[in-house]
């Protein structure tokens, strides 16, 4: 048995698929768990929410 | 879906806010018996602790009031209708945890003490000088009237809400006195990390959508927890509280009768506003409108703006998102400015639009979109009070929508248990994790769990017990 220190993403379809993508480049997922759950490096969580908001905010448009 | 019937959420959240039981009660049941009893010597504070408590829970101590020996739990239960049974239960709950009541032997009574101080503060009479010593009147020196006692309050609360809401902006509001900023960091309503500027949280965010009433109590349990530290006499300062609660507005009172503790409670309560002095070694004092209506229901603050507009709300929302609010409060502007973005201010309006980033914004220090309708509820305009819903459904919706939108992703730190041996391995450990009740993923198939990291020691050392055990 062994036990792995990480991080579970909890996160719809869409998003996961955004950070399978991130990951290409820079890899940081531990282990691909289903459709909506992923386990990552513990260390990489604050810089992953990070550019999974600024890829998250080029699908919005604002009126100012 | 909490937005299918918004209006009928909002409804049931406002009864949920209103039957709470008030924020004072729970602090008081975690006192001892002892200084209870000595707090219910006071008859204002016998006075003030009934006024707290809820309709049924008043409604039994008045019914008990009067009588001398105490009654069988069959009797009183007679009155009670069977469907509402839960709410007598729960009202002689909290009595009996405030040590008002006691049940013996299927006997109810209400506690000696507190019984004669309340009948006392009802008939009259005495020389306790528990609800205050007024003082003569001096010619010389006529006291405060209400009006600037009124404004003394106000400036003082807003000084201390202003510097909340505005600190961080770069702009420099009045500071309000040490005493105040250490009672903020110690609430954590403010940090203080950075240096010698200190920075509201989220909570201090939070804190600002409050009305006014919570809002001092909430500084004032406070209060009481730094008192214990301090090495006050908790009854004392209860009892001050109390006695302030039941004076009346405009009157002058004598510091005479005052212990040493209460004494030097009149300078914090000065800076928090509660209270007017002329001079810090003035030997009267008069209680502003915060003070006298800590147990009351009327509202703890005149406005500025007009002396009933709080009370009436002075936002309009239209379904563009747009929000007229007609004020010319600087700390109404600025807790606004927290969730609308502001474009134009005029002498008594300030108009505004509720937009995708102004809301992300206030999310991001940790308001709630709950918290923002229930803002724009009860403060809006008597000429919303027309629509029903009060706020536009379009607006309600997107503000929760937006919400939603920043927690796509879930995060939560762990171990992933994996590679196990057997079924039956995996499935031992995962019965184990289970009864922990930190498992927040799991897959037979795989056969792999994700556990809690609070649960991971534990998990550990059971495999460990279970290896060595096998051994």
């Amino acid at each position: 048995m062994r036990a792995i220190k990480g991080v579970l993403f909890t996160c719809d379809a869409a998003v996961k698929q955004i950070l399978l993508t991130m990951n290409e480049q820079q890899s940081f997922i531990i282990e691909d768990l289903d459709d909506n759950h992923l386990v990552i490096k513990a260390d990489d969580e604050f810089r992953v929410r990070r550019q999974l908001e600024t890829e998250l905010e080029k699908n919005t448009y604002s009126l100012e | 879906m909490p937005s299918a019937h918004p209006d009928n959420v909002d409804d049931k959240t406002l009864a949920l806010i209103a039957n709470r039981p008030h924020a004072l009660l729970p602090f008081l049941q975690l006192q001892s018996a002892t200084s209870l009893s000595r707090l219910y010597q006071s008859p204002s504070s016998c006075l003030s602790i009934f006024r707290l408590l809820d309709a049924v829970e008043r409604q039994l101590t008045m019914n008990l009031l009067w009588l001398d020996s105490a009654i069988s739990l069959s009797t009183m239960g007679a009155w009670i209708v069977q469907e509402k049974k839960k709410m007598y239960d729960e009202a002689l709950d909290m009595l009996s945890r405030l040590h008002i009541l006691h049940v013996q032997a299927g006997k109810l009574s209400l506690n000696a003490t507190f019984k004669a101080s309340l009948r006392h503060a009802i008939t009259g009479g005495g020389t306790t000088g528990s609800f205050g010593v007024p003082a003569e009147r001096d010619e010389k020196r006529p006291p405060m009237g209400i009006e600037g006692l009124d404004g003394y309050a106000l400036e003082r609360w807003e000084t201390i809400l202003h510097f909340m809401v505005s600190s961080g902006t770069g702009q420099n509001p009045t500071r309000p006195s040490q005493g105040v900023l250490y009672l903020l960091q110690r609430s954590g309503l403010m940090s203080n990390n950075h240096g010698s500027v200190p920075q509201i949280t989220s909570t201090g965010f939070q804190f600002l959508l409050h009305p006014p009433h919570a809002q001092l109590w909430d500084l004032l349990l406070q209060y009481l927890h730094m008192a214990e530290e301090r090495q006050m006499d908790l009854v004392e300062v209860l009892t001050f509280f109390f006695m302030l609660s039941t004076m009346e507005l405009g009157k002058e009172y004598l510091t005479e009768n005052l212990s040493q503790t209460q004494k030097a409670m009149l300078d914090d309560l000065r800076d928090y506003g509660l209270i007017w002095q002329r001079k810090a070694s003035s030997r009267r004092f008069s209680p502003t409108r915060l003070a006298t209506t800590l147990t009351s229901s009327s509202p703890s603050l005149p406005t500025s703006v007009g002396a009933s507009s709080s009370q009436q709300g002075f936002i309009v929302l239209e379904t563009n998102y747009r929000v007229y609010a007609y004020t010319d409060n600087p700390l109404q502007t600025a807790v606004l400015n927290l969730f609308v973005s502001l474009k134009y201010r005029f002498p008594n309006l300030v108009v505004g639009s509720i937009t995708r980033d102004s809301v992300r914004r206030a999310l991001n220090n940790g308001i709630s979109a709950e918290q923002i309708i229930s803002y724009l509820v009860t403060h809006a305009h008597p000429q919303m009070r027309k629509f029903n819903p009060l706020i536009p459904v379009t607006v309600q919706d997107q503000i929760r929508l937006w919400e939603l939108e920043k927690e796509r992703l879930k995060s939560e730190e762990g171990y992933l248990y994996t590679a196990f041996a057997s079924q039956a391995d995996y499935e031992f450990v995962l019965n184990y994790a289970k009864q922990l009740d930190v498992v927040l993923w799991e897959n037979t198939a795989k056969r792999c769990f994700f556990g809690s990291i609070e649960g991971h020691s534990n998990i550990r050392n059971f495999i460990e017990r279970r290896t060595s055990g096998a051994d």
